[in-house]
């Protein structure tokens, strides 16, 4: 599904991201490793699209979207979530989530004159839909909540359940588990693994261990922005090149 | 030719004041991160601040006023930090802005309710200029130049020599870092209050010695300073001192070929012009 | 009764010229200030045309059209920029129209302004005197208000409001930022020529001295002091503040007054955004947690 060829970005003259090969396959979740600066969101955001490469090649779906701007790539099925996330603050929860949805026919000016009656009817499908994810998120107490008076692990469950309502082909996930405690972490495995079922495919950016190998069934490992080891979760945890970069012994 | 040479000389005098005035905005937002919508009245008010001290009941000449106009002009930059910049530190841009844009209506009509709308001067007669080289050049411009340099070369000491102009340069470069390294930015924000207001001051003193005075004049010359700024790369001071003097060069020249009732409107197509050609430094994912 | 009538033609152009400047800053968070100079384009253009005899339905149409596509042009090289930039572009672009009404004097009559504006005919109805001129600026002002609301509530408005709240997320589902806030930047100067050309036929007379930095704060002040973000919001704010600068002018003060009195109630309005933005910056009508009316 997702082809990076020969992937490189630098800023300055750091190489953060430096020749990278991946290939992610279709129903399958794939994890991200690596020690801190290793260049993992660096890569989520050159795939993205929020910043451009220097060399190399992108590939979704055998459409070539490097360089692309990041609305184009979401529109071609790649959504995303942030480390330290971001939510409409001064929108409710409802709101947040009715946004997702891609090709939105209200969302053009001149159908609001013209296409009143499709647009009601999208809204109310729409509206049907976000209160069902976000009753599976857990969040249908706080609906009509503006998204700011959320707590944090409220906004990363309102951040997942809008990227779900978005219907995309691939979710990148940038640390969906960072700071916050275990059961949420649990909770957010559960919604992971379940949409999994409904054909979604993840690419998941973690530093916890555990998630990792619950959760995935292939992971690559990023060192100093080179891929330097991939493979199924049980046999990267004892690469000794994997150990060497995280502890350096 | 000589007219050529002439508008030559007269660009690089403005462009010293553009400069001036560009510097201490740049200053301002490496330091605090934001552009100050009330610079340019901070530059009319220490124009306005000699006039006072010059006219009755003072009545002090040039030399002598020079000093405390522009204590008051720094009196006011800080005034402004204290009292409207500080309490709005952790608000959204928007508001900080909204309340830049109000204090400099406030300040401009604050101006205007003390010394009226008319054009006003400081009363030098204007005397013959120098011929050398065949271009003229007054007195008045040779002091305006040379208070320029005086002035940019005390920045470069001030900045690179000090260390106080070491801990401005931290806190312009990441204030979050500087602080945890224990530099003082509430010192080197108040300082360089201090060192935008006096390079305000100076620059709206020289230009109203070269020009005149009038409680406008803030905010084309807010513009001016903001195009230098962004061709210079903003946050970068000496990269403003080059944009001033091309923005003054490009003004000079610029009424040799279009109407001298769009001088002022120069400033702003270079700066449109720049957003076309678009450097990345200005455009990109902001936070 | 007649200053009533006045005040009220006033409030209601204002409340337009609000409405326009609260769909850009309140809604889509853009630093719009230079928003007088599409008041004056369209008014401007309205009056050169109907002074040659345009009819005015055309007149005002093309007003709105000028207004519009000068609003397209500026945001085409600005919008991408972050906001202070952009507030300073847009600032400057004010003065520069400015420059242009005072300088073009073979085409705008220059500081001598255009005397003799006529009143609008629409639809073979005239609308001469101040009662009929109040029901015609009630008439846009509710046809605008409807209209606004209309793109406020829609998905597009939500977008509008997702990109001022975090571009950066609105643009990573999908949304093509930069297109949006065009459409609500030459929505916002559409609306401002509208009010501009119901100005200027009303005072039927017009010169580069009333299109100035004053207006831009007074709409502005207008915006954020009723609220912004909220569909009443610039209707309070315009009756608040378009009452206290026209009761001013009908006191009737000895001349010498108005020179102290000018910017003095400036300094006022200067002070009221500064305090305003310390103390309450939502304004008045603060937006609510959309509650129920979510999706609707």
């Amino acid at each position: 599904m997702l082809e990076i060829k020969g992937l490189s970005k630098s800023f300055g003259g750091i190489h953060a991201v430096s020749n990278c090969s991946f290939g992610l396959k279709d129903y399958v979740i794939t994890g991200l490793i690596g020690p801190n600066g290793s260049g993992k969101t660096t890569l989520f955001n050159l795939i993205t699209g929020s910043i451009p490469p220097d060399k190399g090649e992108i590939y979704f779906k055998g459409n070539r979207i490097d360089g692309l701007l990041p609305y184009k790539v979401a529109q071609h099925g790649i959504i995303r979530t942030f480390q330290l996330t971001r939510i409409f603050p001064k929108m409710t929860v409802l709101e947040n989530m009715l946004l997702a949805p891609l090709h939105q026919t209200g969302e053009i000016l001149w159908s609001l004159w013209v296409k009143r009656r499709r647009i009601r009817d999208e809204e109310k499908a729409y509206r049907e839909k976000a209160l069902g994810l976000i009753e599976t998120v857990g969040l249908s107490h706080l609906k009509d909540q503006f998204a700011e008076n959320l707590s944090y692990g409220q906004q990363k469950l309102l951040e997942l359940g809008r990227a779900f309502m978005a219907d995309p082909k691939m979710i990148l996930l940038d640390e969906p588990t960072a700071g916050i405690n275990p059961s949420l972490i649990r909770k957010i495995m559960e919604l992971i693994l379940k949409m999994k079922e409904s054909g979604k495919v993840f690419f998941i950016i973690e530093h916890n261990m555990g998630v990792i190998i619950e959760l995935c069934d292939w992971v690559f490992v990023l060192d100093n922005g080179e891929k330097i080891a991939e493979g199924k979760p049980k046999e990267i945890q004892n690469d000794p090149r994997v150990i060497e970069a995280y502890w350096g012994v | 030719m000589d007219f050529l040479f002439q508008s030559i000389l007269n660009g690089i005098l403005a462009g010293c004041i553009y400069a001036l005035f560009a510097m201490g905005l740049t200053l301002i937002y490496g330091v605090l991160n934001f552009v100050n919508f009330a610079h340019g009245e901070l530059i009319m008010w220490g124009a306005y601040f000699l006039y006072f001290l010059m006219g009755k009941p003072f009545g002090f000449p040039l030399p002598i006023a020079l000093i405390p106009a522009l204590l008051l002009t720094i009196l006011l930059g800080i005034g402004m930090d204290r009292f409207v910049f500080k309490p709005l530190r952790t608000a959204n841009r928007l508001t900080l802005l909204i309340a830049a844009l109000g204090l400099s209506f406030l300040l401009r009509n604050g101006a205007q309710f003390l010394w009226g709308a008319e054009l006003r001067t400081y009363g030098f007669e204007i005397k013959r200029g120098l011929r050398i080289l065949g271009i003229s050049i007054t007195l008045n411009q040779v002091a305006i130049i040379l208070t320029s340099i005086v002035c940019i070369v005390f920045v470069y000491l001030l900045f690179h020599r000090t260390r106080l102009g070491k801990s401005m340069r931290a806190v312009s470069d990441n204030l979050e870092l500087a602080r945890v390294m224990g530099i003082d930015s509430k010192h080197a924000i108040q300082f360089a209050w201090v060192i935008a207001s006096v390079l305000a001051g100076v620059g709206g003193i020289l230009l109203a010695l070269d020009t005149n005075l009038q409680p406008g004049m803030g905010l084309i010359n807010l513009v001016k300073a903001f195009a230098a700024t962004l061709l210079g790369g903003v946050g970068n001071i000496w990269g403003a001192l080059l944009g001033g003097i091309v923005i003054g060069l490009a003004e000079n020249l610029g009424v040799l070929v279009i109407s001298p009732g769009y001088k002022d409107a120069i400033a702003f197509g270079i700066m449109v012009l720049m957003l076309l050609i678009r450097p990345s430094a200005l455009l990109g994912r902001q936070e | 009764m007649d200053l009533f009538l006045h005040l009220c033609v006033m409030i209601i152009i204002y409340i337009i010229f609000a409405m326009s400047l609260n769909l850009e800053v309140g809604y889509t968070g853009l630093f719009n200030f230079g928003h007088v100079a599409f008041f004056g384009i369209s008014a401007y253009t309205s009056a050169l045309l109907s002074l040659q005899q345009v009819p005015f339905e055309l007149s005002l149409l093309i007003a709105l059209a000028m207004a519009g596509l000068w609003g397209f042009l500026l945001s085409i090289p600005s919008l991408r920029l972050r906001g202070d930039y952009f507030g300073i572009v847009t600032l400057g672009f004010g003065e520069i129209i400015r420059m242009v009404f005072q300088n073009e004097v073979w085409f705008t009559k220059g500081p001598m302004g255009l005397p003799g504006i006529p009143k609008p005919i629409l639809f073979s109805y005239r609308f001469a005197t101040l009662s009929q001129y109040l029901l015609l600026t009630l008439g846009f002002a509710a046809l605008t208000f409807l209209i606004l609301r209309i793109i406020l509530r829609s998905p597009f408005g939500r977008v509008l409001r997702a990109i001022r709240e975090d571009e950066v997320a609105a643009e990573a589902l999908g949304k093509n930022v930069f297109f949006f806030r065009i459409k609500s930047f030459v929505i916002g100067s559409l609306f401002a020529g509208l009010a501009g050309t119901l100005w200027g036929h009303y005072t039927t007379f017009i010169s580069p001295g009333d299109f100035t930095l004053l207006e831009t704060i007074l709409v502005l002040l207008i915006v954020v002091l009723g609220g912004k973000g909220t569909e009443w919001g610039p209707v309070l704010g315009a009756f608040v503040l378009i009452f206290f600068q026209e009761s001013l002018r009908f006191l009737r003060l000895p001349a010498e007054w108005t020179r102290y009195l000018a910017p003095l109630q400036q300094m006022i309005f200067g002070g009221l955004l500064i305090v305003l933005m310390i103390f309450r910056p939502e304004g008045l009508l603060k937006e609510k947690g959309r509650g129920s009316n979510a999706g609707n």
